[in-house]
């Protein structure tokens, strides 16, 4: 009697957990959607092993286009939810059941697409819509990581400020090195000019992923006015202080940049290459019923 | 004469406020150092930058002072005149002198245009900060890629099929809807890999045979008979009732309008290059694997027992025997015990084969000629078909009258002999020797020696003889009655029928079949390795022709095996059989067809190596089976029906 009074204090406390921490899209109604497509998959792989298919195992045979056709629905639907996501619904399904659905239902198509193929693969059409859909799924499951890890290092590196913040504080320094930088001479206006006139959105693509700015005009008026034998060496010293001042918060920005850029890269190849694999994909079935 | 600087600042709420403060003097400085009469807070602007100054009141002179020029009308210059009445817009730095004319006054307004740095500048936080404005847009990649994909992978292919439609053959190249293929086709149809629509003639029809016998006119061109003539609910009834799997596939098929039965259900393609895969054993045993069960229930008599796999599962040999001479072949189970099949010959097979005895002392006499060895072999008498498949019937002149002689004169070194299979003839023959042979004159009624005179002896002789010269001509009849009678050259192989009403001698017809196993088929080439007395195990000791000398289902299962490997007895070098490797679905009297890298393979393994002994004894008689075997791989296929019947 105590053991069963004890288990099911246990299990309150655990409920008051769950309820108080945030629950998010992948530990969704403790795992739910995770534990779907793990078992469908083992169930593809078991059977696929067991099911004695005549010549031999490829998407042409009656297990290929079961699940063939199992990966085209799957296909059509995973590409809904970005027009879910755009509906405010409060009936249907949350959005989060949606996602959690979403991702795990999109990962457990490696193993319905690639085991589709008998792992058959060449040079053709078929194997064109098997890769688009290996890279959607790729890059979909760098996007579920980096929103499990990032937002962390994102916050941690905004420090309460906000992005307009930051950008504000920047602005700050500049005017502040505007006025500062007055009484120099003109060699030693110029690098400061040029760091004004710096864009802290400037860089490519490149230079956002990796966080990296070679040609920071901030760290090059540093340099210029540190190496400087110009007069007037009490205002000099004021604008480098500034200019440190100036590249710290634009590292902060330049930080922020790049984990947003982290957050955001895999989505530029989700959803494109999400429409490619749709045209794919009905290129893939028409042939197969053209060439019949 | 005066300049008046002009200065507009905007309040927060967005007002302006001018302020106007006169300049006195005909020369006023810019710059961005206070001293100067128009001081510009900007860093782009040299502290001392230009001077600007006016002789008449109207026209303004700009010149700039320290390296730094100016903007005029969007040009960089050092030096300008400008008429203040018609006004110009000079730029120093980020900032705009405007220069205009107020009454007497040269009004200069100074304003600042440019933002303090390029932070400064406002920015949509949305795009600034995510990289929106830093990529192309999602939209645009996915309608970009959406658009390559389907004009490389649907338009194309669909394109190209269309632009062939009623060509007979493509040209070479690339064509798009290569990109269609599912996989390499076999090394047979490889010259057809740039050309999808000799095989996929029309959008959304499933590959026709139509397409296959276009080409395939000979050996392929239709089922085989016991298939093709059997009624369609038949061939459906047989078949083994669907599993899951099967019926999914019959739903697509149903539903996509994908017919069965089509050469390709079995000759499946795009599997990858080499040759095309042999068709499973499975395939056949869909059906035949208790299909006696299934034809009964439905209403149909089965005519062949069940099969599903040759180690575990397949029926005993029917021969096609004959119960009486020249009666027709009728399939015998060789499981029910001894069988005879009466050919009309009379041969013992264990005197011709012993090792030791009257045979072989002639075999062994005549060692050297006729390929004989120190005694008769299988190989001496019986020899194959030009392919090697098949042995040929045995024919007297060629495979028994080196020790069966029918010599019965020899005139000037020329060997007369009976002429076999014509017995009228022999006949014929036999009475023109002895009419025009006399018997042999006795030496005392030719010689040349002295006689004695009166004696009695002489006449004795005299009369013996020319009553045997009057007699001869009917002694003719006796030597036609010998040859024919037990003891003579043709009773020692044939049976025969004496002469009776108006019938003159007759040997019975000799029927050697050619093929007892015609549904299955043997290679004797392929197990050239293998002794003949290996599987034909009776033939040492049977004493008559009529023994049926075709091994059983066991002496094969000696080697062979099931595809996979099944079996019910022990074997030593298993041999994995499909039905397909006796079987030929088509039956079209050919060889089953079978991949070139299957093709008798580890067969030297099976056999039993000749041990060295052997080796030497070969060296003097030559090898046992010499040219018995020296066939070519499917020459071509043998024309059955000239063989049979022959012989005799």
């Amino acid at each position: 009697m105590a053991t069963l009074f004890r288990r099911r204090a246990q299990r309150t406390h655990v409920e008051r957990v769950r309820h108080r921490r945030h629950e998010g899209f992948l530990r969704y109604a403790n795992f739910r959607w995770a534990k779907i497509s793990g078992m469908l998959c083992l169930l593809i792989v078991a059977s696929y092993a067991l099911v004695d298919v005549t010549p031999r195992p490829n998407g042409g045979s009656w297990y290929g286009y079961t699940l063939g056709t199992i990966g085209a629905a799957l296909i059509l639907w995973l590409t809904a939810l970005g027009y879910r996501k755009r509906r405010m619904t409060s009936d249907y399904w949350s959005l989060k059941a949606w996602t959690s659905a979403h991702v795990y239902l999109g990962l457990s198509l490696i193993v319905i697409g690639t085991w589709h193929t008998g792992f058959q693969l060449g040079w053709n059409v078929h194997t064109l819509t098997w890769a688009l859909m290996m890279l959607v799924i790729l890059s979909g499951l760098y996007g579920v990581i980096v929103y499990a890890t990032l937002p962390a290092v994102l916050s941690n590196n905004r420090e309460q400020m906000t992005q307009m913040q930051m950008l504000e504080a920047i602005r700050a320094f500049d005017r502040q090195l505007h006025a500062a930088a007055q009484p120099l001479t003109a060699e030693d206006t110029a690098p400061v000019l040029a760091a004004l006139d710096e864009d802290p959105f400037a860089g490519g693509i490149r230079a956002r992923l990796t966080g990296r700015y070679p040609r920071c005009a901030t760290a090059a008026a540093l340099r210029a006015l540190a190496g400087s034998h110009a007069a007037d060496a009490e205002a000099r010293g004021k604008v480098v202080g500034l200019l440190r001042q100036k590249e710290a918060a634009l590292a902060r920005l330049r930080r922020h940049l790049r984990l947003r850029a982290l957050l955001e890269i895999w989505v530029y190849v989700h959803v494109p290459l999400s429409f490619a694999l749709i045209v794919a994909l009905s290129a893939h079935i028409v042939s197969v019923f053209f060439y019949w | 004469m005066s300049f008046i600087l002009r200065r507009i600042a905007t309040t927060k709420t967005g007002k302006q406020i001018v302020r106007d403060q006169p300049l006195p003097g005909d020369t006023i400085t810019l710059g961005r150092e206070s001293g100067n009469g128009i001081h510009i807070p900007d860093l782009a602007v040299n502290p001392h930058h230009a001077t600007i100054g006016s002789s008449d009141g109207r026209h303004v002179h700009v010149a700039a002072q320290e390296g730094l020029g100016f903007d005029l009308n969007g040009r960089t210059l050092d030096a300008a005149d400008i008429d203040s009445a018609a006004g110009a817009e000079l730029r120093f730095g980020g900032h705009r002198l405007t220069v205009a004319r107020e009454g007497d006054a040269i009004v200069l307004l100074v304003e600042r245009i440019d933002e303090l740095s390029q932070s400064s500048k406002d920015v949509d936080e949305a795009k600034a900060f995510s990289l929106a404005g830093t990529m192309p847009g999602k939209r645009l990649g996915a309608w970009t890629f959406a658009i390559l994909v389907f004009l490389a992978f649907l338009a194309g292919p669909i394109w190209a099929w269309h632009s062939y439609r009623q060509v007979d053959e493509r040209p070479g190249g690339y064509h798009a809807d290569l990109a269609w293929s599912s996989g390499p086709l076999s090394s047979a149809h490889k010259s057809l890999k740039g050309d999808c629509q000799s095989c996929h003639v029309d959008a959304f029809v499933a590959v026709t045979d139509k397409a296959c016998v276009g080409c395939h006119t000979g050996e392929h061109k239709a089922m085989s008979a016991a298939h093709a003539n059997a009624p369609t609910a038949m061939l459906l009834a047989a078949r083994h009732p669907p599993g899951v799997g099967e019926r999914i596939l019959a739903g697509f098929a149903k539903t996509f309008n994908r017919p069965q039965g089509r050469c390709v259900d079995c000759h499946t393609e795009h599997e990858g290059a080499g040759p095309m895969p042999a068709t499973p054993q499975k395939f056949c045993a869909d059906c035949h694997d208790g299909m006696q069960a299934r034809l009964v229930k439905a209403g149909f008599e089965p005519t062949v027992a069940d099969a599903a796999d040759f180690g575990t599962l397949h029926p005993e040999f029917r021969p096609l025997v004959r119960t009486a001479p020249g009666a027709k072949p009728v399939r015998a189970a060789l499981s029910k015990g001894a069988i005879v099949d009466q050919g009309g010959l009379k041969f013992p097979h264990d005197l011709h084969l012993q090792a030791n005895g009257g045979v072989a002392r002639m075999a062994a006499s005549f060692r050297g000629r006729h390929g004989f060895g120190q005694k008769l072999e299988c190989a001496n008498c019986h020899r194959p078909d030009a392919d090697g498949v098949r042995i040929r019937p045995v024919e007297m002149e060629r495979d028994c009258a080196m020790c069966h002689s029918l010599a019965f004169e020899t005139v000037g070194g020329v060997t007369r002999t009976l002429r076999h299979g014509e017995p009228r003839q022999v006949v014929a023959d036999l009475i023109a020797y002895y009419r025009s042979t006399p018997p042999t004159r006795p030496l005392q009624l030719g010689g040349m020696e002295r006689r004695r005179p009166g004696q009695y002896a002489e006449g004795q002789v005299y009369n013996i003889y020319f009553r045997e010269v009057a007699a001869r001509p009917n002694r003719a009849e006796d030597a036609v009655r010998a040859v024919f009678s037990k003891g003579g050259a043709c009773y020692d192989c044939h049976t025969i029928f004496a002469p009776a009403a108006g019938n003159d001698w007759r040997v019975m017809a000799v029927n050697q079949t050619p093929r007892f196993l015609t549904k299955g088929w043997f290679d004797h080439d392929a197990h050239r390795e293998t002794d003949c007395a290996d599987c034909h195990v009776a033939a040492t000791r049977s004493k008559a022709a009529s023994d049926l000398l075709i091994p059983g289902l066991r002496q094969c299962r000696d080697c062979h095996v099931g595809e996979g490997g099944a079996r019910l007895v022990k074997v030593a070098t298993a041999t994995e059989s499909p039905c397909a490797m006796c079987h030929e679905y088509h039956s079209d009297g050919g060889k089953p067809w079978v991949p070139a890298r299957q093709r008798r393979k580890g067969s030297a393994a099976i056999a039993d190596r000749p041990p060295p002994a052997a080796q030497a004894v070969s060296l003097i008689t030559g090898t046992e089976a010499r040219g018995l075997y020296d066939g070519t791989w499917r020459s071509s296929a043998p024309k059955l029906a000239s063989t049979t019947g022959r012989g005799g």
